[in-house]
């Protein structure tokens, strides 16, 4: 919960983690893609935005966990 | 062998999964928005004493600078002083007419007494100069009283700190002229600094007076910590608009999109890294680290 300090404009953590987020989205997809784990996938959008959600939650957990 | 499941199955199966675990973890993540209880809108605040001089007069001498640390007792500055001699003096000569009317005034009521008693004298006049005597010892002490505010107002003249603390805001000069009451420039007590957190009111509840709490300064590294010392139980009602002593007058818009209003929360500092100065004003993110509760 620390506030990000983006060339001095003070942002919401959130906005920060959902950007990182993306950017694990992005390289899981790559991983997922060579893996050829989307043969197992039936939807390929809504299964994105779906890891998408999970990820930003596990990301916000971590970061809200007390041995931080 | 043939797969229990066929191919298609577990690709519907693997999708439905992943969607039922992102509407949770969704569901999750906006609970914890709503509730938990830590907000990046709160303030440094620390009490502060208007300092004012207690006499009208010419500031004559300065003896601190702006920002400077003072104790308790310490002389701020010095308002010239002649004036409240004089007066002092004034207090002083009046004083003794005083006290040797009062005694003239004592041995005429003692001598004619005499002569009352003796046939010489009417009991008027014994009565009368024995009423003269009271009303010089009175108006002796009315002077005795003048002599020691004269006095006070001499000691006034130099103004000193009340409480430990900082100068702030200091702009006085020799020669500035300060009026009785009327507050020159700030002395922040160094011994009160506190945070207040401005909290949501969806989030009080979860919110109890004691929790602990970490502050975070905005741009300091470490962290400071506190206790919920109490909660603020007022805050003005912005759908009002009353006059004094008439009718409630309800402001006839409500608007579809509203926000939590925000209550504060007065946290008291228990622990300040070395290094780190405080200054009243400064923003702070406060969050509460009380690990027991679930949110």
């Amino acid at each position: 919960m620390k506030e990000t300090d983006f060339f001095g404009v003070f942002l919401s953590p959130f906005l920060f983690w959902s950007l990182a987020s993306f950017a694990i989205l992005w390289c899981l997809r790559l991983v997922l893609s060579w893996t050829g784990f989307y043969r197992y996938v039936w939807h390929r959008s809504l299964f994105d935005i779906s890891l998408y959600v999970v990820i930003l939650t596990l990301l916000v957990f971590y970061e809200r966990s007390p041995t931080r | 062998m043939k797969l229990a499941f066929s191919p298609a199955l577990i690709r519907k199966l693997v999708t439905v999964f992943l969607v039922f675990l992102a509407v949770f973890s969704g569901y999750l993540l906006w609970h914890i928005d709503r509730t938990s209880p830590w907000t990046r809108d709160g303030r440094v605040r620390a009490d502060w004493v208007s300092v004012a001089p207690d006499v009208d007069g010419l500031v004559s001498e300065i003896d601190v600078k702006d920002n400077q640390v003072v104790r308790r007792g310490d002389i701020l500055f010095r308002i010239d002083s002649r004036r409240f001699r004089i007066a002092l003096s004034a207090a002083q000569a009046t004083l003794l007419a005083r006290y040797a009317a009062m005694r003239e005034a004592e041995h005429d009521a003692r001598r004619y007494e005499r002569l009352r008693q003796s046939g010489n004298a009417s009991a008027e006049k014994a009565e009368n100069l024995r009423a003269r005597a009271m009303e010089d010892k009175a108006l002796y002490q009315k002077a005795l009283a003048d002599l020691t505010r004269a006095q006070l107002d001499l000691n006034r003249s130099v103004v000193r700190a009340k409480v430990n603390g900082y100068i702030t805001n200091f702009h006085l000069k020799p020669g500035d002229f300060v009026k009785r009451g009327q507050g020159v420039f700030a002395l922040v007590d160094s011994d009160s600094y506190y945070v207040d957190g401005y909290f949501e009111e969806t989030k009080l509840p979860s919110i109890r007076i004691g929790d602990r709490m970490e502050v975070r300064l905005m741009g300091v590294s470490p962290s400071l910590w506190g206790r919920v010392e109490t909660i603020s139980r007022a805050i003005s009602d912005q759908e009002r608009h009353d006059l004094p002593g008439t009718v409630p007058r309800v402001n006839p818009t409500f608007s579809w999109v509203r926000l939590a209003q925000r209550v504060p929360v007065r946290i008291r500092l228990e622990s300040v890294p070395q290094g780190v100065t405080l200054v009243a004003g400064q923003t702070a993110t406060v969050i509460d680290r009380t690990p027991h509760r679930t949110r």
